[in-house]
């Protein structure tokens, strides 16, 4: 009986778990892009050396710097969101601070 | 601050509440006085000016609680201001955009992390750093490496002379041979970038190239009394290879990339 409930409950039981497995696993990685703010940094440090070397002029690297903000504001909000530390913003001491 | 804010707290403003309160800071140098370095502040000019706890000082300037964009503006106001410090001080660099709320919590750090502010100060006292970035031309690299690199180039006649019978097979050894080539090369030139380097610096530290072009991004913790022969040194490397590579040489710096200290600060709500 138990086998055979099983068995007939396999396929709705299957694709259940299934789908839940990989809606964690997108969530996963959805999260991880949304607070992951080192490629934004590696692009404005590609920006910037453009800017050196004069592939790109400073109206053009003003637009593309206003897009970058934008993404870094973002990760930060996602960030806050998912209860992460963020960079920058109002700071203190850590009040359980043990001197090592 | 958005103007809604200063509309709702106009009419019960309490000192703590006050636009300027917060302070932004830059760096720790080792000052029992005080001290104003001037209107140079991040935000348009603030006055920086320290807040010091027995013979430390934090370098600040007021500042409303906002969380800072790191656009060019802001970096170099940033920068500016530990450049300018450094001239006169030995000093330990604090990340961009770090605002606490009060003096009282600047005091506080001071205090909590007295004994490694102070240990890293000793470390760090008269040394500077230099940044060094390499660029290649891509090109002209291919070019030398054909030029000097037998094998590479006798593969090369041969496709070209029999364009049309010249196997895949042949084209895609051609480009192997030419990536390992070109991987060889570079490790060569940061080798020996690095090896002449040595005996004028301190330590060198290499990060992350950015974009394609890069083969090296280091930066080099100097003696302050050996900046001019690291200078030198630099620049004769850089004409040794300028037909092949574009040297990106800044500083002198704080030492951004050889002090960590890990603060523990919580976010101030």
């Amino acid at each position: 009986m138990g086998l055979l409930s099983n068995i007939l409950l396999a396929p709705f039981l299957g694709p259940i778990y299934g789908t839940r497995w990989t809606l964690d696993k997108v969530d996963r990685v959805v999260r991880e892009q949304l607070t992951d703010d080192t490629p934004i940094k590696e692009e404005l440090m590609e920006l910037q050396l453009k800017l050196e070397t004069g592939e790109i002029d400073d109206p053009e690297y003003l637009r593309r710097e206003a897009e970058i903000m934008q993404k870094l504001r973002d990760v930060r909000d996602w960030r806050e969101k998912f209860g992460m530390s963020t960079s920058g913003g109002p700071v203190r001491v850590a009040e359980d601070d043990e001197t090592e | 601050m958005t103007p809604g804010d200063n509309t709702a707290k106009q009419s019960d403003a309490i000192p703590s509440e006050f636009e300027g309160a917060g302070k932004y800071v830059y760096c720790i140098i080792r000052l029992e006085r005080s001290r104003d370095f001037g209107e140079i502040g991040i935000g348009g000019g603030a006055r920086v000016y320290t807040v010091t706890h027995k013979d430390l000082a934090a370098v600040v300037s007021d500042t409303p609680i906002v969380i800072y964009d790191p656009t060019r503006e802001n970096v170099l106001a940033h920068e500016f201001v530990n450049e300018t410090v450094m001239r006169e001080f030995t000093l330990i660099p604090m990340s961009f955009g770090t605002v606490f709320r009060s003096e009282k919590d600047v005091l506080a750090l001071l205090n909590s992390t007295y004994q490694a502010f102070t240990d890293v100060l000793e470390k760090m006292q008269d040394k500077i750093e230099f940044g060094l970035k390499i660029l290649w031309d891509r090109d002209k690299v291919v070019a030398a490496i054909e030029r000097d690199n037998d094998e590479i180039r006798r593969l090369k006649d041969e496709i070209t002379r029999n364009a049309a019978s010249s196997t895949y097979f042949a084209r895609m050894q051609l480009g192997r041979l030419v990536e390992a080539a070109m991987e060889e090369a570079s490790n060569r030139y940061v080798t020996d970038v690095h090896e002449q380097l040595k005996d004028v610096s301190v330590a060198s530290r290499s990060n992350k190239v950015i974009g394609d072009r890069m083969i090296l991004n280091a930066a080099f913790l100097v003696d302050r009394n050996a900046e001019k022969p690291f200078d030198e040194r630099v620049k004769a490397i850089s004409r040794q290879y300028e037909d092949l590579l574009t040297f990106k040489y800044t500083g002198p710096w704080p030492p951004y990339n050889f002090v960590t200290i890990k603060l523990k600060l919580e976010k101030a709500t």
